[in-house]
């Protein structure tokens, strides 16, 4: 009895000034844009239909209603960040040709923009439940090799399962659902990273065994890590998932860096990384064809290399500030200009349309929720929570440089999307986990909240037996 | 110039202008952040008021402000010193870990209590708890002081 009132005076609303006058100003900015897009495509000045984009608002809103009522002090920035990229895909999803992607839903035909508009709402969703109800991070950090044997389970099946697209075994699709399960790996890999660092992070940071020159971490201990590691990477290349494959490589390397603060294990990850590139590159085909399209694309300018062209010039089009939303090219013939341009080319479409300065304003909202999330991880309660956050953080920057270093032709193009704006449901929804993940981290708790909690029957006890001492005197 | 033409061109500049409002915004929110967290380093995180000692010295009500890590003993290499019979040389540390403080018996010879129970691990603690070393008994506060 009293201890459910001491809980239900812990969880009173917390009013959360800045983050709903930053959501304020993404909501303006974003009718802004849509204006701009609605006038461009009509011709004359116009809001056409805005639908989406209040829907859009008014799910930013009851997230943050959600935090408000939860109560509990936690970074205000992450969620308009967050809400401003998906505003962004938003409005690019709507301007690109509906007829991309055609689903049809219960009966209702939903095309690009729509199933779009559905993923993010689930996506926030999903946030917000993650965010408001993981109290309790045990579970997380237990089991953390069922966690990483379910997450490679999940790409055996698809495996065997799985159809192909763009010449990569991708999704799979078990009746209406379709699904790309390395989307999700990628959260079930840093779990388990974060989880296995936090408990032998001690022992990892030892010189214990020696390879050549390199005094390395007592092997027994760097082993499970490796395996379960080596077999992610290994599945995921079997699968030609490249850029999966790039990203778990390049989290794993930066996450066991944060942990250990060893500089020499970096350097050894970057050598095996040039010589594992040197040998996927002589043993595959598909990966000699990527590295020549990037060294020149136009050789191949209108067979292999016609998607890096296109995006090129888009962004050439676009100059420094862009041709506005909805003046860009968006059809050459029947298809779209640039191919899987909801997909894989979005940061090209999007400099097509904002420009110089608006590539690099993305840019900046990535290395803020960069910012923000390292912060996160400085401050969390225990290590684990602290290599979550780093690695949650470092799966969403280092997907976003790779993919956008893709589509600028600084590196050969490897199919990831790009957090939060390109189209696709399993990247939105593990955008959303990722979102909530950050924020239950981020809970602050006042210094010796949870102790006070132990602590206050204890102290009734201490002044229940002072009062009956001063009576006791009293009556001697 | 057409006037669609040059609203359609505001419009764009405007966008763009909102984009960068909104960075600029979020930018002054981390810089007070991190400026609070840098005056948060310099100020004590707490205090250690001394509510009971036999000997006088310390005398009662005087305040030691407390910083991340602080070592208590006879000791003149401790944060802080007590000159008290019952106190080993290094006796108890009292650190800030995570975001609460915690109490550690460093093998003293006469034990550092909690609320009057012997601790034999590291113990969290809660503002107002009363920590005795030796014969000395403090209680933690708050780095403001209320």
């Amino acid at each position: 009895m009293a201890m459910a009132a001491g809980r239900a005076s812990r969880v009173r609303p917390r009013w959360r000034g800045r983050e709903a006058r930053l959501l304020v100003v993404v909501v303006v900015v974003l009718a802004v844009g849509w204006l701009g897009l609605a006038s461009t495509v009509a011709g004359e000045l116009t809001i056409g239909q805005p639908a989406p984009l209040v829907v859009l608002a008014v799910m930013l809103g009851v997230v943050h209603v959600a935090l408000v009522v939860d109560g509990r002090r936690r970074d205000q920035v992450l969620l308009p960040v967050v809400g401003l990229l998906m505003g962004l895909s938003l409005l690019l999803m709507s301007r690109l040709p509906q007829d991309l992607v055609v689903q049809s839903l219960a009966g209702v035909e939903l095309s690009l923009a729509g199933i779009q508009l559905l993923w993010i709402g689930l996506s926030l969703a999903v946030a917000a439940t993650v965010a408001v109800g993981l109290r309790n991070d045990l579970w997380l950090r237990s089991y953390k090799y069922t966690w990483a044997v379910a997450g490679i389970a999940l790409l055996l099946l698809v495996f065997v399962l799985g159809q192909e697209t763009n010449g990569a075994r991708l999704t799979l699709r078990i009746g209406p659902f379709a699904g790309q399960p390395s989307e999700l790996l990628k959260i079930i890999l840093v779990v388990f990273l974060a989880a296995y660092l936090a408990d032998n992070r001690a022992l990892l940071a030892g010189r214990d065994s020696r390879l050549g020159p390199l005094r390395l971490p007592p092997l027994p201990y760097l082993l499970p890590m490796l395996v379960i590691w080596g077999l992610a990477l290994a599945t995921v290349v079997v699968q030609r998932d490249l850029g999966a494959a790039l990203l778990f490589y390049g989290v794993f390397l930066l996450l066991l860096y944060v942990a250990t603060q060893r500089r020499d294990l970096l350097a050894f990850g970057v050598v095996l990384f040039v010589v594992g590139g040197l040998v996927l590159y002589t043993l595959f085909p598909h990966v000699q064809d990527r590295v020549a399209i990037w060294l020149d694309p136009f050789a191949t300018a209108q067979g292999a290399g016609f998607q890096i062209v296109r995006g090129l010039f888009a962004l050439g089009r676009g100059g420094v500030l862009g041709t506005g939303l909805g003046g860009g090219l968006p059809t050459v013939g029947s298809g779209p200009s640039i191919p899987a341009v909801h997909t894989d080319f979005v940061f090209d479409a999007l400099g097509e349309e904002l420009g110089l300065a608006g590539g690099l304003a993305i840019l900046a909202l990535y290395a803020l929720f960069a910012e923000r999330g390292l912060r996160i991880a400085a401050g969390a309660r225990d290590e684990f929570r602290t290599l979550l956050a780093a690695g949650l953080t470092l799966v969403i920057v280092v997907q976003a440089a790779i993919i956008v270093a893709g589509n600028a032709k600084l590196i050969p193009l490897t199919g990831i999307t790009l957090p939060w704006i390109a189209y696709g449901g399993s990247s939105m929804l593990a955008g959303g986990i990722i979102l909530g993940l950050l924020l239950a981290v981020a809970v602050e708790d006042r210094p010796g909240a949870a102790i006070e909690r132990v602590g206050w029957r204890e102290r009734l006890g201490d002044a229940s037996r002072a009062a009956a001492g001063r009576v006791e005197r009293v009556v001697r | 110039m057409d006037p669609l033409d040059l609203t359609l061109w505001l419009l764009r500049l405007a966008f763009l202008a909102g984009i960068y409002g909104f960075l600029v915004l979020v930018i002054r929110a981390l810089r007070r952040d991190l400026r609070q967290a840098s005056d948060a380093a310099d100020r004590p995180l707490g205090r250690l008021v001394v509510v009971g000692s036999p000997s006088g010295d310390p005398a009662p009500g005087a305040a030691y402000l407390l910083a991340a890590a602080n070592t208590i003993g006879r000791d003149v290499n401790n944060t802080i010193v007590l000159d008290d019979s019952f106190t080993s040389g290094r006796h108890a540390a009292l650190t800030y870990r995570g975001r609460s403080w915690y109490v550690e018996d460093l093998g003293s010879t006469n034990g550092t209590r909690l609320g009057g129970q012997a601790i034999s691990a590291p113990t969290p603690l809660a503002w107002g708890d009363v920590v005795e070393v030796g014969q000395v008994r403090f209680r933690l506060e708050r780095p403001g002081g209320r």
